[in-house]
């Protein structure tokens, strides 16, 4: 089939195809998806090499099982797909010995005058802590809505629990995380 | 109106830092797949052709399993025939002492 095709053909085509051994297919997705797998796994791991792996791992997984993709029982590549990727980070960070919330990053107050991007960065360096001293679900649900391109229902999908659940952990994850943030906001 | 703390905090969480991915991490995962072969899934007539090529030339196996079988066909034999009915406790005492008469 001639490689100018394989962009027109949807993932479940593809996927169709990955299971026939069809290596190009499998190429055709990976381009197709790698960078949005990767923003999520980025996002649990904080560490560009691991989530590389993590992302790596997912469809190397997919490629030498393709018979886990079930058509029957999944709407959408992108949905299963991210549960999967979400799977190998928390089971990442179980491995992981557990978080360990230091105090070392100084919190700015009035007396002080400090650069604002420095104050930035400290507020983002807290803020990537504090996410990760969540409860497991919180974070997933904060990880998954603030990804580009995937709506609250589809983040809901990827955990499977209701939309409305998902709101709530959203709401808890953000309650806490505004009493943890408030000298940076 | 000034900006509340939800916005601000959405606004953290939207900013947050992600270090861009390498450039040829994609082709690095088609590469690796390359040379990883796929396991398809076997039919059942697959699966017996691989679990006998795989068992029948290891003799200790194969003994290990009849004997595994044999235990369980003796034991449950053996519960099935067992004569359980003690209803008359003099046929034992007279099994136990011949030469006695009953008490």
């Amino acid at each position: 089939m001639a490689a100018a095709n394989w962009p027109d053909k949807d993932d479940h085509e593809l996927l169709g195809l990955i299971q026939d051994r069809g290596h190009h297919a499998f190429a055709e997705l990976v381009k197709r998806h790698t960078e949005r797998f990767y923003r999520l796994a980025y996002r649990y791991v904080q560490s560009k090499e691991t989530a590389e792996d993590i992302v790596q791992d997912a469809f190397l997984k997919l490629w030498e099982n393709p018979g886990i993709w079930q058509p029957e029982r999944n709407n959408k590549f992108t949905t299963w797909f991210y549960r999967i990727v979400v799977n190998l980070c928390l089971d990442w960070q179980k491995k992981k010995r557990p978080v360990e919330l230091d105090d070392d990053i100084p919190v700015s107050d009035d007396r002080e005058p400090l650069d604002t991007a420095m104050i930035v960065a400290q507020g983002q360096q807290r803020l990537e802590k504090e996410i990760r001293a969540l409860p497991e679900r919180q974070r997933t649900a904060l990880n998954l809505c603030f990804e580009e391109g995937l709506s609250n229902q589809e983040a809901a999908e990827v955990m499977g629990v209701k939309l409305k659940a998902l709101q709530s952990l959203i709401m808890r994850a953000k309650t806490t995380l505004k009493d943890r943030m408030k000298h940076y906001l | 109106m000034g900006i509340t703390d939800d916005e601000k905090l959405e606004g953290m969480l939207k900013s947050r830092h992600i270090e861009p991915a390498s450039p040829d991490l994609a082709s690095r995962i088609i590469l690796r797949a390359s040379e990883i072969p796929q396991n398809q899934p076997l039919s059942l007539w697959q699966w017996m052709r691989q679990l006998f090529a795989d068992f029948l030339p290891k003799p200790a196996y194969i003994l290990a399993s009849v004997l595994i079988l044999g235990l369980v066909i003796g034991f449950s034999t053996a519960t099935d025939t067992t004569p359980t009915d003690d209803s008359n406790p003099i046929n034992i005492q007279g099994f136990l002492y011949p030469d006695e008469g009953p008490l």
